[in-house]
């Protein structure tokens, strides 16, 4: 499999069950599903009857996490095992790839057995963490070709690594390219020398520039860049130049994020079956003291300079946290917003058939005893939950979600449905405007405040 | 000895009047008085190893989250003594918090006797003195116990010096414990039989008995805790409340052990309960006299003095519609705790709720945590007050408990306002800083008494309103937590008071007025807006916070209008952690009492109970 070139045109949400059935399962690439319906168009992803049983599908995307960073953020709540069990002698990065294959088969046999083969292929794969680039590249090239053969791959599917910019974890870029990532993701945070030391990151402004080069060298063609505001001691000047530079290095996709320090634990999302790990003690201390170091005007500040910025560099605010140059959104995560069907692997994924959302759990030995068993005996599902979503719920996802898209809503089906009344409150309030298409979208004030008009839904 | 137990155990036995014992026990907060009664139902095999847990007549939830009791609790015991004989004791444990000695007095009334338990390493304490007193006035058998003997750091000595000194109890009364290493309780044992005289009353006589508790339960109405003062009293009769006039065939009758036993009788001088399958609380209320519907007596006991309100707050439902649940609970609640007040009043702010009255601060906490727990209801407290005495200028005394529904300055000739007699004990280092407390708080010094070389005893006189925000955290704090106090009300004295009224967006809340010394009103109100700026969180517009004299303001700030509330972290493909924390939002604003159009959470209400010393 070679490295497919991202298509010229717009990418467009892909239709769960759209175009035919794929006629050859072990072929790669085997029949482009996508449908040529553009994303301004997309079509509305609010349920069309209220009361409509939620429709399961098989998946378009699919979500591999792999749970290892050289070391831990004392911000991040992701499921990651840093240290010892990332590299060196004991690393776990060798048999957790062999439990991840084990995992890739018994989900695709499910998926045979519940779908038939005549299913579409994925149109994209993310493989995120942690640090995926701490794999070599035979490893994701292995994973990507079982990917390919039990899944499906469309043709020009997205494929996307997730990649540190320092120079022990960015990885074998050019490797990770000829094994057919298209899309790199750098955790850039920020490219202030003293921010990225608050966050308690590795990397120097200038190891970002040089993992620019190397993935454009690489061939890479899509290419995204994470940053952080609201970081504690942060500055609106120090963002702004942040933000020039990252815009310097001629990404092709941003992702702003807002420093969030979220307690995992009071979330009830840490027991043994949680999908999060605790967080260690360090880790609380570093929190507690970052978020008294926080400022929700200064956040909002950076976040409409943003918002400006970005606009005048050619780039569109797809999404309340994403901006792209045009043709390079994330299929990937407009699968998510779009609530099409996507597949999830590794400790700590979450999936989503349509209808029910699943997870697996955070635990990596839990993970490894069910996939390796010892004594030769066959691989299980690793543990995890479910929660099946009712109509109700389903309803105020497809909202909110799709509220989160520039895209919005279409402003006759969302006031006629049984929120209309909060969505007429947000448009009253200037949260919400309508526009040409006779869609509703949040405003730049509706998109900082989204969650007031969010909390009123659920 | 363990056959017996057993038998015992299985059933009651009926004994006769003279081997009854009633007692209480008595003591200054955590000096060990559920510990022990812990001990005593075990010695006496009440309560079976399996059953027992630490402090297991605090049954309530509170009471084991607080780790202190609130509830005076009886139970019955039979002891096999060193003489042969079996004796009936029925034992009440009391709390020993200053807000509920009405719950100790009710008690003690329902006794002949009290065991008094002294911590052997703090010694006498403020409630040990007020509960002696009230013990001695009941003209009760006082059995003195020093208890955590255990300790590294008691001194059994030194408080037998303080009990002969103070108290004037003869060391060779006073018995040596540790209730948790289980030493000294037979000795109490004995010393409650040999001491505690048993009870009077003539069984042949009609029947008379004291209701001195009452819970409400689904299925057999109001359950009557009573104590008989004459007469027997048996499972089937017919009954009749006597200040009521309420009749009905009685459904069980009992006693605790601790949980509700049913037996067949009960004689002049026992303490039991009576299931009255009354359904309707207000026909069999606590104070009454419980008597034969056959056989009536000629009069009632005279029952109890009421408990009287220090504070008073309105209590509100979260939303409206619960308004009836509320009144419900109140009635059900109050035959458990007849002492707190309430009567209907409405707010601007908060709508329709109850005007309470309570005996502190902590009781108001207690009921408004019961109301919410037993009776699943979401309540708003508005700002705690005490009763003033309003003087209009050619006109009446007027009392108001509510703030806001004070006249208006030009009517009034003058306003009084209650004092207590506060009493302190102290380690004698810190005299100087609890002078300066009481004298911050416009209080008058009245005398001191050496207890012993170290510790005093100090008397002022304080207007209640400055004892109930936060007096005792600051008596803690200022004497590391050394220092007890207990108090009582004295009298009503004019002061130069003023109406502190508090706007929020421009709104006057009459829920968060109050009335304060004038010389304080403008710090006061310079903090309390501080604090409400704090406790209300942004909202989507900017809200001015106001604190006014009539029409004057004096002081002002503003909670800045909400800049950003964003779901704006990598969540991936985890939507459903993102909608559980706009659920959690959603659940926090639920939470929020909307005055105007501006959310106020509960603790608003109480921002006046948080404010600190300059
Ligand atoms: N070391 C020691 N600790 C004791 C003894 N008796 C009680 N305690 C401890 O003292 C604390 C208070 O005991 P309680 O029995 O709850 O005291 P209380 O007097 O019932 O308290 P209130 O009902 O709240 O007034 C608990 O932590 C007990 O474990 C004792 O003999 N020795
Ligand atoms: S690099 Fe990313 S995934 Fe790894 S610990 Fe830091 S924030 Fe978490
Ligand atoms: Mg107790």
């Amino acid at each position: 499999m070679t490295a497919g070139a991202l298509p010229a045109e717009p990418i467009e949400p892909i239709e769960p069950g759209a175009g035919p059935p794929r006629p050859d399962l072990g072929a790669t690439g085997a029949t482009d599903t996508t449908t040529s319906v553009s994303l301004a168009q997309s079509p509305d992803p609010v349920p069309a009857a209220p009361g409509a049983a939620q429709l399961a599908a098989p998946p378009v995307a699919l979500y591999v996490h792999v749970p290892f960073c050289v070391s831990l953020c004392p911000y991040c709540d992701f499921v990651v095992y840093a240290g010892a069990l990332a590299r060196g002698p004991r690393s776990q990065v060798a048999p957790f790839v062999e439990a991840l294959t084990a995992e890739l088969r018994l989900r695709a046999d499910a998926l045979d057995e519940r779908w038939g083969s005549a299913r579409p292929a994925l149109g994209s794969v993310y493989l995120g963490g942690g640090t995926p680039s701490l794999l070599a590249a035979g490893a994701v090239g292995g994973l990507l070709e079982l990917i390919a053969r039990r899944f499906g791959m469309a043709a020009g599917a997205e494929i996307t690594l997730e990649a540190n910019p320092g120079p022990d974890d960015r990885g074998d870029l050019a490797g990770f390219a000829a094994a057919g990532v298209n899309r790199v993701s750098f955790g850039v945070q920020s490219l202030d020398p003293t921010e990225l030391r608050a966050l308690g990151r590795r990397h120097e402004p200038h190891d970002v520039a040089a993992a620019v080069d190397l993935a454009r060298g690489a061939g890479i063609a899509s290419l995204n860049l994470d940053l952080l505001y609201d970081i504690p001691g942060g500055t609106h000047d120090r963002w702004a130049a942040s933000l020039d530079a990252a815009l310097a290095l001629g990404p092709d996709h941003l992702s702003l994020y807002s420093l969030t320090l979220d307690d995992p634990d009071a979330e009830g999302l840490t027991g043994p079956g949680g999908d999060h790990l605790p967080a260690t003690a360090g880790a609380r201390r570093w929190r507690e003291r970052a978020r008294a170091r926080q400022d929700d005007d200064r956040a909002a500040d950076q976040y409409r300079l943003a918002v400006e910025r970005l606009a005048t560099a050619g780039f569109r605010g797809y999404e309340i946290s994403n901006w792209a140059r045009p043709g390079h959104e994330s299929r990937h995560n407009l699968a998510y917003w779009q609530r099409l069907p996507y597949e999830a692997v590794g400790p700590g994924g979450h999936a989503f058939d349509g209808a029910t959302r699943r997870w697996n759990a955070a635990r990596l030995d839990a993970y490894q005893a069910a996939l390796r068993p010892i004594g030769g005996a066959r691989p299980r599902l690793p543990p995890g939950g479910a929660e099946p979503l009712d109509n109700a719920t389903a309803a105020v996802e497809a909202v909110i979600l799709g509220l989160r898209l520039d895209s919005g809503l279409s402003r006759q089906a969302a006031l006629a449905g049984p929120l209309g009344p909060h969505l007429a409150w947000a448009l009253d309030r200037g949260l919400l405007t309508e526009t040409a298409g006779d869609r509703i979208v949040l405003t730049t004030d509706g998109r900082l405040l989204s969650n007031e008009l969010f909390a009123r839904l659920v | 000895m363990a056959r017996l137990a057993d038998r015992l155990h299985s059933g009651v036995v009926t004994i006769p009047q003279d081997r009854l014992r009633n007692f209480s026990i008595i003591a200054h907060i955590d000096h060990g008085k559920s510990t022990l009664a812990d001990r005593l139902l075990e010695v006496t095999h009440t309560v079976e190893g399996r059953q027992m847990m630490s402090q297991v007549l605090d049954s309530m939830d509170l009471e084991r989250e607080k780790g202190i009791t609130i509830k005076a609790r009886a139970v019955r015991l039979e002891y096999l003594a060193k003489d042969g004989l079996v004796y009936g004791l029925n034992l009440i444990d009391t709390p020993g918090h200053v807000d509920f000695s009405y719950e100790v007095s009710r008690s003690l009334q329902a006794c002949e006797g009290a065991i008094l338990v002294v911590d052997a390493a703090q010694g006498i304490e403020a409630q040990t003195l007020a509960n002696v007193h009230l013990a001695l006035k009941e003209g009760l058998t006082i059995v003195p116990v020093i208890n955590k003997i255990d300790l590294p750091s008691a001194q059994p000595e030194v408080v037998m010096e303080e009990l002969e000194n103070i108290l004037a109890i003869p060391r060779e009364e006073v018995i040596l414990a540790s209730a948790k290493e289980g030493i000294g309780i037979v000795d109490i044992l004995e010393a409650v039989v040999a001491r505690i005289p048993p009870p009077k009353g003539d069984p042949e006589a009609p029947l008379k008995a004291l209701i001195f508790d009452s819970h409400y339960d689904a299925y057999k109405g109001v359950i009557n805790y009573v104590r008989l003062a004459a007469g027997t009293l048996h499972a089937h009769d017919r009954i009749r409340l006597m200040a009521s006039g309420a009749e009905s065939e009685m459904l069980e009758l009992g006693v605790f052990r601790p949980q509700l036993v049913p037996v067949q009788l009960l004689v002049a001088g026992e303490v039991g309960y009576a299931a009255t399958g009354l359904k309707n609380v207000r026909e069999a209320q606590v104070g009454d006299t419980l008597t034969s519907a056959v056989r009536p007596a000629a009069e009632a006991l005279p029952g109890y003095q009421e408990a009287k309100s220090l504070v008073f707050a309105g209590l509100y439902p979260l939303s409206g519609e619960d308004y009836p649940l509320l009144r419900d609970a109140l009635e059900k609640l109050h035959l458990n705790d007849a002492s707190f007040t309430y009567e209907p009043e409405s707010s601007v702010a908060l709508g329709f709720g109850f005007r309470c009255g309570f005996l502190g601060l902590l009781h108001m906490e207690i009921v408004q945590e019961r109301l919410e727990r037993e009776f699943s209801l979401d309540l708003i407290a508005s700002a705690p007050s005490v009763e003033y005495q309003v003087q209009l200028i050619h006109g009446p005394v007027i009392t108001i408990d509510n703030p806001s529904l004070l006249p208006s300055s030009g009517t009034i000739e003058e306003i009084r306002e209650p004092w207590v007699r506060l009493s302190i004990v102290t380690p004698s280092t810190y005299i100087g800083p609890l002078m300066e407390l009481a004298t911050n708080r416009r209080g008058a010094f009245e005398g001191m008494d050496y207890l012993d070389p170290q510790r005093v005893l100090l008397k002022f006189e304080l207007p209640l309103a400055e004892l109930i925000v936060d007096f005792y955290d600051q008596l803690k704090s200022r004497t590391a937590g050394y220092a007890s106090m207990d108090y009582e009300e004295t009298d009503y004295r004019a002061a130069n008071l003023v109406k502190v009224d508090i706007m929020v967006n421009g709104e006057p809340v009459d829920a968060l007025s109050l009335i304060c010394h004038r010389d304080k009103a403008q710090s006061l109100g310079r903090q309390l807006t501080e604090r409400l700026k704090i406790l209300i969180p942004r909202q989507m517009f900017e809200i001015p916070i106001q604190a006014a004299i009539g029409s004057n303001v004096i002081a002002r700030e503003t909670v800045r209008a909400m800049r950003k509330n964003v779901l704006a972290k990598c969540y991936g493909g985890d939507i459903s952690r993102k909608r559980k924390l706009l659920e959690k939002q959603k659940e926090g604003k639920q939470r929020m009492k909307r005055v105007g159009s501006v959310e106020i959470p509960q603790e608003a209400f109480l921002a006046i109970l948080g404010m600190g010393e300059e």
